[in-house]
């Protein structure tokens, strides 16, 4: 169930908590990359769905990942969040994104990224990260 | 945990019985204030070293998994469903949190309608607002 799928490699995550909640799985080239996770049963609410707080743990490593790529892995923090839950994910399923650069400022960064299982979008995020000054 | 130690108040009803709420947990339920439509709901965690991110703040996943769980459950009490789902939420990160802090958020019902809950919350440690929150939950 924990076995990264075909032709992703995992990533080495850095914060407590994305190693808490993970493995993920990454593939292809910088600022190309795209991200793959599995729903194993403890991601899930009582309700064998997969909890909305991990999905959205799921979109700031990911988008994070990416905003590190955009910037040559420049310190950042996420600034604002917005989400969109369009359908549910379940036990199993295997999430995946290839977040998007929508634009890149001297002190921002925009990202979006639609996160689907089999081809369906399951959630659509936006959001903002700011970059800080070393 | 000791409840005590951490500086829960008397009354913090543990409210991480199973799946991701208690492998990200645990969380706890605080006495509401006020009533009516001036209730505030409240929630609260204590910082532990899982939450964090590797900058020594609490990781923003788990600040928004927080603001779910806290404005999820604040739509079923307030609606009476016995379940409701995340339709949006939009969230701002205002400040860090740190190791060992006592978490909590404040949750209110903007406007309910038979299918909807429109909802607003703000994270803070004491005086210190960590996070705001503003979200859409459908009633299942």
């Amino acid at each position: 169930m924990s076995g990264a799928p075909d032709g992703f490699g995992e990533i080495a995550l850095i914060d407590p908590f994305e190693i808490h909640v993970g493995p993920a799985w990454t593939k292809g080239e910088k600022g190309a990359r795209a991200y793959a996770f599995r729903v194993q049963e403890h991601h899930c609410n009582m309700r064998g769905v997969v909890h909305g707080g991990m999905l959205m743990t799921l979109a700031d490593m990911t988008l994070g990942q990416a905003v590190w790529d955009a910037t040559d892995n420049a310190p950042s923090v996420t600034l604002n969040m917005q989400t969109q839950f369009l359908k549910s994910a379940k036990e199993g399923d295997l999430i995946e994104v290839v977040p998007e650069l929508t634009r890149r400022t001297r002190g921002f960064v925009f990202m979006r990224g639609d996160f689907t299982v089999a081809g369906e979008i399951v959630m659509t995020v936006q959001s903002v990260w700011k970059l800080l000054k070393e | 945990m000791d409840k005590a130690a951490t500086g829960l108040p008397d009354g913090a009803e543990d409210i991480s019985t199973g799946g991701f709420n208690r492998f990200a947990g645990p969380f706890y339920r605080l006495p509401d204030e006020g009533a009516d439509e001036n209730r505030v709901r409240r929630f609260a965690f204590v910082v532990l070293e899982k939450h964090m991110n590797g900058s020594g703040s609490v990781h923003g996943g788990l600040l928004m998994t927080f603001a779910d769980i806290a404005m999820s459950r604040t739509s079923r009490l307030a609606s009476g469903a016995k379940s409701c789902s995340t339709v949006a939420l939009n969230c701002d990160f205002v400040g860090p949190g740190r190791l060992g802090d006592l978490i909590g958020i404040r949750v209110r019902v903007s406007r309910q309608t038979r299918t909807l809950v429109f909802l607003t919350a703000e994270i803070s440690c004491g005086e210190r607002v960590l996070m705001n929150a503003q979200g859409l939950w459908r009633i299942a």
